[in-house]
């Protein structure tokens, strides 16, 4: 299904949307004022950007330094290719240590890799811990944003949910009162736990070590309770140098919640004494995205969030509406490499005008990059005639080099300065009972003229 | 299982195969200009303010009075696990071959930080001074002892310090264990302990 279709479906409750919509602005509200106490905080994205750009230009040097600093440390390091090794290493450390229950710190790859269903099926107990993914877990549906898992849930949703599978008393969505009933529910897992599966934040090349942030500390109650440490990481999770945490940890929570710092960012550099660590580092499509010049730039993704708070798009159709893993801008730029018939409206589903680029704590060009996704499926897939209209006309005017430099030399512009009727229109799922980011119309007929007359 | 391994194998060679062929021109790493971060605030103060903000409490005080400044403020804590040689209120003992399960219903752990981080409020805890890793997670409550002369500015001062040093297990602690995943309402006290108190000596 089309994103703008599934988008449809989460449209239909007007009142959720707003409120969706509002929430995660409210985020990115957070992000800008923290960002501003932030001496030198465009540095910091340059920064964290130029590290990025050296990482992947010597991504195999790194990863083999990394394993041999990691294995000299006691760590056992896997490689995978694709989800399935990857899912069949880690079921070989599970049988090895004959371990039946399982918990899980939030992570995206292993959610990429559909571990939990395969595990699910060989019969072992997989519990998410942290409570935005338990929550969905326990809905049945996957994650609906990267750092918010369960951001499209009302609390009174909620409250629904653990009434009905962990045996709570109604309480119209008392935040706290649902949180301390999680908080006992998930001891008892933690306590009760063979092995711990984290994702990885950063690796660093450096050391051999791997870190892992969060705000609850469920990945440490995994860990350090059970026993064994299985960690998940892409090949792009790698940082040269431990002194490059000083700017990621920076980049990371201001961007993602506003915070300065996430309550716990974990170094794990060693097993504790009788227990085993592992890290299993992930290929799956990434040395692809690799290859692509115009796309390779997405790899230096943190997964902040940022980008999705931001967008306009993804406010107002919902993480799910997506249909991948990853949802929201980012998402969009990556998901075509996996699947471009599958995944051909996401490049769509965004107005360029940018936002998600001024926010990305790396700098990733994600607008532009949409937009160079466009161009490949507009040749490569059948489009419908309409939008094939609406994206010859933004065709037009950003291969004019004069008209481009008029318009501000930014693909803003031109969408922004659409006629309603563009926007608008029944094959655009988006103009539907809202308004695009403030469109002022005004200039469109002066525009348009000089547009005409230049040819 | 051997099959399994020897696939294994063909993976590593394959991805870092493949990176060859499609990497980018190297590009050198930047270089850090710390000059740019650079602040002329109190960083103590700075620091305390900060972890007020992520959700903590903060006393400077005199270290002959920190046994009474700890009971003052955990005073129905019962079973409490010190690993800081500067108080006598531990009532549980633990070593490195403790095992964490058992810590199940501490009320209270008392360790010392490393450093401290004044634009975050973030704090240095290592495997070295939790004794058991699984303790400032595991315990109800928090206290961290943290000597003032100790505060840096940012974290790349922070890892100046820290970074390259043979280590098991460390993190950066700021605040109390918490989260918002319930319609973005902050809930302190989610898997880890309920509350932090900094103590400065
Ligand atoms: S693309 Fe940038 S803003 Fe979006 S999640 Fe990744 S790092 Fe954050």
């Amino acid at each position: 299904m089309k994103h703008s279709e599934k988008a449809e479906i989460f449209n239909k409750d007007e009142a959720k949307v707003n409120w969706h919509d509002k929430a995660l602005w409210y985020v990115r509200e957070k992000r800008d004022n923290s960002a501003h106490k932030v001496q030198g905080w465009e540095y910091l994205r340059e920064l964290g950007s130029g590290i990025k750009a050296n990482v992947l230009s010597n991504l195999d040097e790194y990863l083999i330094q990394f394993e041999s600093n990691a294995k000299k440390n006691g760590i056992h390091v896997h490689w995978a290719s694709n989800a399935e090794e990857h899912n069949e290493i880690v079921n070989s450390i599970l049988v090895k240590h004959d371990a039946k229950k399982v918990v899980k710190s939030k992570s995206m790859l292993t959610e990429e890799c559909h571990l939990n269903p395969y595990l699910e099926k060989k019969g072992i107990e997989v519990i998410d811990t942290d409570l935005g993914e338990r929550i969905v877990q326990l809905a049945k549906e996957p994650p609906s944003h990267i750092v918010l898992p369960a951001i499209h849930k009302t609390k009174e949703e909620v409250d629904v949910l653990f009434q009905e599978h962990l045996g709570t008393k109604p309480s119209q969505g008392n935040p706290e009162y649902l949180v301390s009933e999680a908080r006992k529910h998930l001891r008892n897992k933690f306590l009760k736990a063979d092995v711990a599966i984290t994702g990885v934040n950063f690796a660093v090349a450096d050391t051999g070590g791997v870190v892992v942030c969060t705000n609850e500390g469920n990945a440490d109650m995994g860990v350090h309770l059970a026993k064994a440490h299985i960690a998940c990481m892409g090949i792009e999770k790698i940082i040269p140098q431990e002194k490059h945490l000083g700017v990621f940890l920076r980049l990371l929570a201001r961007s993602a919640t506003g915070q300065p710092i996430t309550t716990y960012s974990s170094h794990f550099n060693k097993a504790e004494e009788g227990k085993e660590m592992h890290i299993i580092i992930v290929d799956n499509g990434r040395t692809e995205q690799l290859s692509r010049e115009d796309f390779r730039a997405s790899l230096h993704c943190i997964r902040c969030g940022a980008c999705m708070n931001t967008c306009p798009i993804y406010r107002r159709s919902g993480g799910h509406s997506y249909d991948y893993t990853i949802p929201g801008p980012i998402g969009s730029i990556l998901s075509p490499g996996k699947d471009l018939k599958k995944h051909s409206s996401l490049p769509f589903a965004s107005t360029l005008c940018g936002s998600c680029s001024n926010v990305c704590p790396v700098k990733i060009n994600i607008h532009e990059q949409l937009y160079k996704w466009r161009q490949v499926i507009v040749k490569e897939e059948k489009q419908p005639v309409i939008k094939k209209a609406v994206l010859k006309t933004a065709g037009v005017v950003l291969s004019k080099p004069g008209l481009y430099d008029f318009a501000g030399k930014s693909a803003r512009f031109a969408l922004k300065n659409f006629p309603k009727f563009m926007i608008y229109n029944k094959l655009n799922a988006w103009g539907k009972a809202r308004d695009l980011p403030e469109v002022k119309n005004d200039n469109f007929d002066e525009w348009f003229k000089k547009r005409n007359k230049d040819g | 299982m051997n099959g399994l391994k020897k696939e294994i194998k063909m993976g590593r060679e394959a991805i870092l195969e493949s990176i060859k062929k499609n990497k980018p021109e190297l590009l050198t790493v930047p270089e850090i200009k710390k000059e740019i971060f650079a602040e002329d605030i109190n960083v103590k103060e700075v620091f305390k303010d900060n972890i007020v903000l992520v959700g903590g409490r903060i006393k400077e005080i005199n270290i002959e009075t920190i046994d009474a400044e700890i009971k003052e403020s955990y005073a129905k804590a019962k079973r409490i696990v010190s690993t800081s040689s500067k108080t006598t209120l531990g009532t549980v003992s633990v070593s490195k071959d403790t095992d964490p399960h058992t810590l199940e219903d501490i009320d209270l752990a008392i360790v010392e930080g490393e450093l401290g981080v004044s634009e975050n409020g973030a704090i240095w805890v290592t495997a070295d001074t939790s004794i058991v890793r699984a303790l400032p997670f595991i315990t109800n409550d928090l206290v961290i002892i943290l000597d003032k002369e100790k505060i840096c500015l940012h974290m790349l001062e922070a890892y100046d310090i820290i970074s390259n040093r043979d280590r098991n297990f460390g993190v950066f602690i700021s605040g109390p264990s918490k989260t918002a995943d319930i319609e973005q309402c902050l809930v302190v006290g989610a898997h880890g302990a309920m509350s932090l108190t900094v103590f400065l000596v």
